[in-house]
């Protein structure tokens, strides 16, 4: 079961650098180059907040999820992994 | 602060709005405007820095005016501001004298219904967008005012707005994320989102033509509108009479689609459009653009 969980979190982490790279068009980066646990805002990828529409959008499109607020979007936007458990979670309690 | 921007705080600070507050009910709006002659005179003469911060647009709206004429154009500039503020206060204080053209209301009504989407309107330091706000009552959605917390706090506080009862409210963009998810969540509700346009405040701007010369505006509202799929309504205003103001709002700019392909140049595209009508604006009415600094020195 653990192992599955791994396995789904890792395609969705692969799914999230595709979808940003080309979403936000980051034309010198490849979604292989963007760490897991990379800063995504300010420092790191550095996002601003014109991106953060880019992902909030490309949440609500790809994967039906809405962020409630700019507090939750703070936490849930740090990383890619952070938004891979994010969507991971949203999924198996909507199912 | 740097000086410059300490000259457009001086014109929204609390010792002002209260002079002036103060000044119409006792005098009237008309005998308030009076008042206006001699302060403005004042400014001319001795706020150096405001006049330097004029001239940079009087320069470029009026290239063939002499030294002389550009100085009583910035004169005309800050009387017309003087006159402004006294409509903002006379409005906030309840007085109903002040009478609104509207100018493709219809259009944003029509905008409104088609769909479930909100719009965000784009302003500018024109006319005096506070009156315009009051026109938006009658389209029956709240409305989202996107700004920095320390802009124009005594502003806020004189108009009185982001109480309950009050359906304009605020969406602060120098919290997390700037904002954008709680405006997006506004235009997804059916609400509109309002915008400066013609200052970045530091924001992602872009480089667009305008009057002869390259300033930079903020493209924020466009790709705010592009990811919500919603149009941009440019809003303005002009004072046309003493107490009569006209409420633009027939301008309305559709941005890209999505974020492949050219939509980077359509959003410059959809920026310089919108320098275009402000260009034109500042043609029609040219005491009425509040430009106190030089944007065409990235002075923004």
């Amino acid at each position: 079961m653990e192992k599955n969980k791994e396995q789904e979190l890792a395609a969705i982490r692969k799914d999230l650098k595709e979808m940003i790279v080309r979403d936000l068009s980051l034309e010198d980066i490849k979604p292989e180059d963007i760490k897991d646990d990379e800063v995504l805002f300010g420092e790191g990828l550095g996002l601003d907040s014109l991106d953060a529409v880019e992902i909030v959008v490309l949440l609500q499109r790809n994967f039906g999820m809405e962020v409630k607020n700019m507090d939750q979007g703070k936490e849930i936007f740090q990383s890619i992994d952070t938004m891979a458990h994010f969507v991971y979670e949203n999924k198996n309690k909507a199912s | 602060m740097s000086q410059k921007k300490d000259v457009e705080r001086k014109r929204g600070n609390r010792l002002g709005f209260w002079f002036f507050r103060t000044a119409v009910r006792i005098f009237g709006l008309r005998g308030t405007y009076g008042l206006l002659y001699i302060v403005s005179l004042y400014y001319l003469a001795f706020d150096h820095a405001a006049v330097a911060a004029s001239k940079a647009y009087v320069r470029r709206r009026f290239p063939d005016h002499g030294v002389l004429r550009q100085m009583f154009d910035v004169y005309l500039l800050f009387v017309s501001q003087g006159k402004s503020l006294i409509d903002r206060y006379f409005v906030a204080a309840g007085g109903n004298e002040i009478g609104l053209e509207l100018v493709g209301y219809e259009k944003i009504k029509d905008l409104l219904a088609d769909g479930k989407k909100g719009i965000i309107l784009l302003t500018a330091h024109v006319g005096n967008w506070q009156v315009a706000m009051t026109s938006l009552g009658k389209l029956d959605r709240d409305v989202y005012l996107m700004m920095r917390t320390e802009d124009n706090v005594a502003v806020k506080e004189a108009l009185n707005i982001d109480s309950e009862k009050e359906t304009v409210r605020i969406i602060y963009t120098d919290g997390a994320m700037g904002g954008v998810i709680e405006a997006l969540k506004a235009i997804n509700r059916g609400d509109i989102v309002s915008i400066m346009g013609d200052r970045t405040y530091g924001y992602a701007s872009i480089e667009v033509s305008l009057l002869g010369g390259k300033v930079r505006f903020p493209y924020g509202a466009f790709s705010l509108a592009s990811a919500a799929r919603c149009p941009v309504a440019v809003l303005l205003s002009a004072k046309i009479g003493v107490t009569k103001h006209v409420v633009d709002f027939s301008h309305v700019i559709n941005p890209p689609a999505n974020r492949q392909g050219n939509k980077e140049e359509e959003i410059h595209a959809c920026v310089q459009e919108f320098a275009g009508v402000l260009e034109e604006y500042a043609v029609r009415y040219p005491y009425q653009w509040f430009v106190f600094r030089d944007m065409w020195q990235g002075n923004d």
